[in-house]
């Protein structure tokens, strides 16, 4: 007879809510994950060739993993990338902050994996996604900002020497081992 | 055991006794002295003058009788007195002393000469008013008138006056006492029996027997034992009154005797009216029940056996009615004088009366809610009367029922009460006591609602007048608790089965607010009933569908429904109910029209209404934050019934999205906006944008399609429903798509489409086939006028949803014209004749289910969906043996095949014929694959399922566990996943045949490429 006294007040229907999504955190992080959900199943149904994205392992909405493959035609070719997103609680009005985790040679990424693009600094809007993130670092590859670099030797050498660019990028790169 | 012994001993040495005293009095007096009636202890007090115990042992030397007893503590001078263990000692006493007892006493001393004067003057006096040893009827005149009367008065003042008169007899007794005992002794021994003869006899002999017969033998039965009570009554009181004859001629009555004699007479009835009722036999009783209920029924207006009507009050003037009052006054006045209405009468008459009540409540109100039913066996007046008072009195209306109950009770059922206590002489009745009877009456009333509630639930609105009762009878929380009990009890017998539709359920369900809210405004019943109901109602999957589709129920549905309730009421045969829920759309459109002013005050907020004049407090059974709601609200309640807002707002859309899509041109959709209003106002804006998209959507489209209409010229009408595919910005939060139709005239094909905006309308499939020619031209004129009326959009098109005339011209008959989809427009068309002749020599067209699939590039079901709608109308046939997938027009409807002309583009021959049965084509249908098997939604989710394992083992971590996969999977799909860890496991098999995935040490990984 319990549920009686339950729902005698209070409109049914809160059962599904609750089951979703998991009552991670519950406020400012609740708007976050329903919206990382969202773009996640976006990102599944529609999903953009050469990156994929995906929530850590452990479970956390808030933390994610992505992958970009190098364009053809760059010094990235055939090469994958592992990133990291960690999105803050009021996503998506803060941009998240996106790492390479692979080592990458690269003029607008330094040697610790952060990255210099300004979508994810001052030019975020809430109208970007992951998506649109990940494919612009995926341009971003291919056409580096020369003008702002993280890596100034890198820079250089995109428009000076493209084969010790190449090879610079073969030597820094290495791919990730599994264990997290 | 001693007193059973006692009884056998005592009857077989009173025999001998008695033949010993008839031998020398020559009388038949059982007992012409004295004795006591149990054992010793009582013998001191009936003995009214005890010798002390020298004197009697002297004189016991003398006696040798009485000698041979003394061990045994008698110390009555009675020769016979019986005795609990003496019966060997008695027996020798009697065969011993053979001579009478009698005159042994006058052989003593002297000194009992006294004594001898008062034996005989009291054997003159008992064996007048002896007893005789038989209690039978027959016996008119049991005394013996022995001596004359003189003589029995000088005994009789020899006995009352021995004091005086005769000092020294010193055993001497009071007569009158004598008398009682005897009168009891002679009850217990000849009248019990012969009443217990009565009943007996009469109850076995007519075992059998059929009911109606039932009353008669009982009434025998009474009557028959009563008359032998009265004819024993009579004997012991003529006794008495001989008795009494003797005082009366005494020559000197003291005034305190003459009180005493007084209290003699009626002491000596009371005694005998207890020994009476105390012990009449069990079956007496049942058989004066039986005549009770009998004679009382009729009284108060139940039918008799056989009668077939209600009970109802009966008329003044019934002669029946009286005939069986008087029936009932003389019955009762006879118990009375034999002493057969006593306290346990009172109880008796008060069980009967009860049964009756509630037998007349059940027979006169079961299953009767109406007003009419009730006003029509009662005068009208009354009616006005009592709604006059009712209005003074309060705004509680007292139903119909219970005014004609009370007035029942007040007028029929207390007046006999009355009566028949006044007739028994017992305390009448009171003001207070006819409060209690019409108390219990309503409480049998409340009692035989609450047990009829869900019927009177299924017979609203016609059962108005059952709720008064209930909400004037229902009135202590107990009650409350009672009816929620029995019907939520009976709500699970009788509906919450899966032998219910859905349908039904809620269609209880409406009559269950409605009902309740009637009975009880606050809605705290039907807060306790509902979770119940509610929890099933979650079951059923289709209970969303149900009302959302009644909800939006056309008006001529709702006509129809309405129709279908008069006929009800008419008692005609209804048709077949309406398979929709289409009550509530005309609730909806009530309360549009009464609450649309009321709206803005009443939202839930407001706590109390200071100006609310009717207020009551809530029920005591409300709970502690209980709010009241405001309205009887049938469609809200049932909303919030049905669990998740989000299940019921995506149910929503996908049914309005195809009833847009299903609609003609120019339909208002004045019904899905108003429900769309209604909830709005339940849910927010925000939860039915896409609902708001879509209407206007249509709208759109119309104005779109005529300005691409204008451009164009055609003459033939198909119309294409289409969807319009957004372009895809890597940007989010792009702006919905507009919507558009777009009308293309050419070549006699009158073509529109409706534009729909993607994201906003549920998901529906691209079904691919190739549309026919012509129809394709349409679509892309009308895609190159779209697209430069919107710049920078391109639709998609959605063929499968369009509608389409078509008109087939047959080679026997004109032409007929079909509504159908474009997937049998499309198929029916691959029949076509190309040419324009209607030459006699063209063959049929024939084609097989495979060769439509190929030519038209059309999934196989649909394919055979098509032919099958085209064989149901007698335009294909089919050909060959059962097993052949081969179709034909049919040309001409006397079997021959024809050509058969297309006329317009989207048009085709046409034939009628009988219908191939449907068995036979359904072997015919190739069974799909077990892949096809899969609908293409569950299909398409399988993709989306294998895209997120994808990405989780591409980003997340490459190996993972079967449960983490799926624990994630459930965590990360916002509609939940539905597969268990094995449907997964099975998927993931799957893959790994395929090559995709590979199991390495308990984890599945994708296999690198």
């Amino acid at each position: 007879m319990s549920y009686m006294d339950d729902s005698q007040n209070s409109a049914p229907g809160s059962v599904p809510a609750s089951k979703v999504g998991g009552a991670r955190k519950p406020e400012a992080g609740q708007q976050a994950t329903k919206r990382l959900q969202t773009e996640l199943m976006q990102l599944m149904t529609s999903p953009a060739p050469g990156v994929s994205a995906f929530p850590s392992a452990d479970g956390n909405l808030l933390s994610w993993r992505a992958t970009i493959e190098g364009p053809e035609d760059t010094p990235y070719a055939g090469l994958t990338f592992k990133l990291s997103f960690e999105f803050p609680g009021n996503y998506p009005y803060q941009p998240p902050q996106v790492l390479f985790r692979t080592p990458i040679y690269h003029p607008n990424v330094d040697f610790s994996g952060r990255i210099c693009l300004d979508i994810l600094k001052d030019k975020w809007t809430a109208a970007y996604n992951i998506q649109t993130v990940l494919l612009s670092l995926q341009s971003l590859l291919g056409e580096p900002n020369n003008n702002s670099p993280l890596n100034g030797e890198a820079a250089e050498l995109w428009d000076k020497d493209p084969a010790l660019f190449k090879t610079k990028v073969m030597d820094r790169h290495k791919d990730l081992d599994e264990e997290d | 055991m001693a007193t059973t012994a006692t009884v056998g001993v005592s009857s077989w040495g009173q025999e001998r006794r008695k033949r010993n005293f008839q031998s020398v009095f020559k009388t038949s007096v059982l007992q012409p002295v004295p004795r006591p009636l149990s054992s010793g202890q009582n013998v001191g007090q009936s003995v009214p003058d005890l010798l002390d115990l020298s004197e009697r042992e002297r004189e016991l030397e003398h006696h040798p009788y009485l000698s041979s007893r003394r061990d045994h503590g008698y110390r009555r001078r009675a020769p016979h007195l019986s005795s609990s263990s003496s019966s060997s000692t008695q027996r020798e006493a009697a065969t011993t002393q053979p001579q009478p007892l009698y005159p042994s006493f006058s052989t003593p001393a002297a000194t009992n000469d006294h004594q001898l004067v008062y034996d005989r003057a009291w054997h003159t006096v008992t064996s007048r008013i002896a007893l005789p040893a038989s209690a039978a009827p027959e016996l008119q005149q049991p005394f013996h008138k022995r001596g004359s009367d003189s003589e029995f008065y000088d005994a009789f003042r020899i006995l009352t006056e021995a004091k005086s008169l005769l000092p020294r007899a010193t055993h001497t007794q009071d007569v009158v006492a004598w008398h009682a005992r005897q009168a009891r002794e002679h009850f217990i021994k000849h009248v019990v029996p012969l009443l217990e003869v009565c009943v007996g006899a009469e109850g076995t002999r007519h075992l059998g027997v059929e009911k109606s017969k039932y009353y008669e033998r009982n009434m025998v039965i009474v009557m028959s034992s009563v008359k032998a009570l009265e004819n024993a009554l009579r004997w012991y009181s003529d006794g008495l009154n001989e008795l009494l004859s003797g005082f009366a001629h005494l020559p000197s009555l003291s005034p305190e005797q003459i009180d005493r004699l007084a209290s003699l007479s009626d002491r000596f009835r009371r005694d005998v009216h207890a020994l009476v009722a105390s012990s009449a036999p069990e079956g007496l009783k049942n058989s004066i029940r039986i005549v009770l209920v009998r004679l009382a029924s009729t009284i108060l207006g139940m039918p008799a056996e056989g009668e077939r009507r209600r009970p109802s009050p009966p008329r003044d003037d019934d002669c029946k009615v009286l005939a069986t009052n008087k029936r009932l006054a003389e019955l009762v006045g006879q118990l009375h004088n034999v002493g057969l209405t006593g306290e346990r009468f009172e109880v008796l008459f008060a069980q009967v009366m009860d049964s009756i009540m509630s037998k007349y409540i059940i027979g006169a109100y079961g299953g009767v809610w109406s007003d009419v039913d009730a006003a029509s066996t009662f005068p009208a007046y009354v009616d006005s009367l009592s709604r006059k008072n009712g209005g003074t009195t309060g705004p509680v209306a007292t139903s119909s029922c219970i005014r004609l109950l009370e007035d029942w009770v007040e007028d029929n059922f207390a007046k006999l009460n009355v009566q028949v206590l006044n007739w028994i002489g017992a305390k009448p009745m009171s003001l207070t006591d006819l409060k209690t009877a019409k108390s219990l009456a309503l409480g049998r009333l409340a009692a035989l609602r609450i047990d009829e509630m869900y019927d009177i639930v299924l017979a609203w609105p016609n059962s108005r007048s059952a709720l008064d009762d209930l909400r004037a009878t229902i009135t202590t929380p107990a009650r409350r608790l009672q009816l929620k009990l029995s019907f939520s009890r009976v709500l699970q017998k009788r509906l919450l089965h899966p032998g219910c539709s859905t349908l039904e359920i809620l269609r209880t369900y409406i009559s269950i607010i409605r009902t309740l809210h009637a009975l009880d405004h606050s809605k705290v019943l039907l807060s306790h009933i509902e979770p119940a109901l509610q929890l099933y109602i979650c079951h059923r999957d289709d209970a969303v569908r149900v009302v959302v589709s009644g909800l939006l129920a056309s008006p001529e549905e709702q006509e129809a429904i309405k129709k279908f309730e008069e006929d009800k009421n008419k008692q005609k045969p209804p048709q077949k109910k309406s398979n929709k829920l289409t009550e509530l759309a005309s609730l909806l459109s009530e309360t549009a029209q009464s609450q649309r002013g009321l709206a803005v005050v009443s939202d839930e907020d407001n706590d109390l209404d200071w100006d609310d004049m009717t207020w009551v407090p809530d029920p005591v059974d409300a709970g502690a934050n209980y709010k009241r709601p405001k309205s009887e609200d049938v469609i809200g309640t049932l909303i919030s019934a049905l669990g998740s807002r989000d299940v019921f707002i995506k149910e929503f859309s996908t049914i309005v999205a195809d009833r847009l899509l299903r609609l003609s041109g120019n339909a208002q959709f004045d019904q899905e906006t108003l429900v769309l209003d209604l909830l709005k106002r339940r849910f927010g804006e925000a939860a039915l944008q896409n609902c708001d998209v879509m209407i206007k959507d249509i709208k759109d489209s119309r104005k779109v399609d005529a300005q691409i209409v204008k451009e164009k010229g055609s003459k033939q009408q198909q119309q294409q429903q289409q969807q319009q595919q957004p372009l895809t910005t890597p940007v989010r939060g792009a702006a919905p798509q507009p919507k558009q139709q777009e009308n293309i005239e050419e070549k006699g094909i009158e073509y529109h489409a409706r534009i729909l905006s993607r994201l906003f309308w549920p998901k529906m499939e691209r079904e691919h086939f190739l549309l026919p020619k012509p129809i394709v031209e349409q679509q892309t004129e009308y895609e190159k006028g779209y697209e430069r009326a919107k710049l920078g959009r391109k639709l998609t098109w959605l063929n499968q949803l369009g509608q389409t005339r078509v008109e087939l011209e047959f080679k026997d008959r004109r032409t007929q014209s079909f509504y159908c989809g474009t997937v049998e427009a499309t198929v029916i068309y691959a029949f076509g004749n190309e040419g324009d002749d209607d030459s006699e020599d063209s063959q049929p067209v024939k084609k097989g289910i495979q060769e439509l699939y190929m030519e038209l590039q059309m999934d196989e079901d649909l394919v055979t969906a098509a032919i099958k709608f085209w064989v149901e109308r007698g335009v294909l046939r089919r050909v060959g043996g059962a097993d052949s997938d081969e179709y034909v027009v049919v040309e001409t409807l006397d079997g021959g095949d024809d050509s058969r002309n297309i006329i317009g583009d989207a048009a085709s021959g046409r034939d009628d014929e009988e219908e191939q049965q449907n068995a036979a084509e359904a072997a015919v249908t190739p069974l799909p694959k077990v892949v096809q098997a899969l609908s293409a939604k569950e299909r398409e989710r399988r993709d989306v399922y294998w895209r997120y394992i994808q990405g989780m083992l591409t980003n997340a971590r490459s190996t993972m566990p079967l449960a983490q996969m799926s624990m994630m999977m459930k965590m990360l799909i916002p509609e939940g996943f539905p597969w268990s860890n094995d449907e997964l496991q099975e998927f993931l098999a799957e893959k790994v045949d395929g090559g995709e995935m590979e199991v390495v040490g308990g984890k599945y990984k994708l296999v690198k490429k």
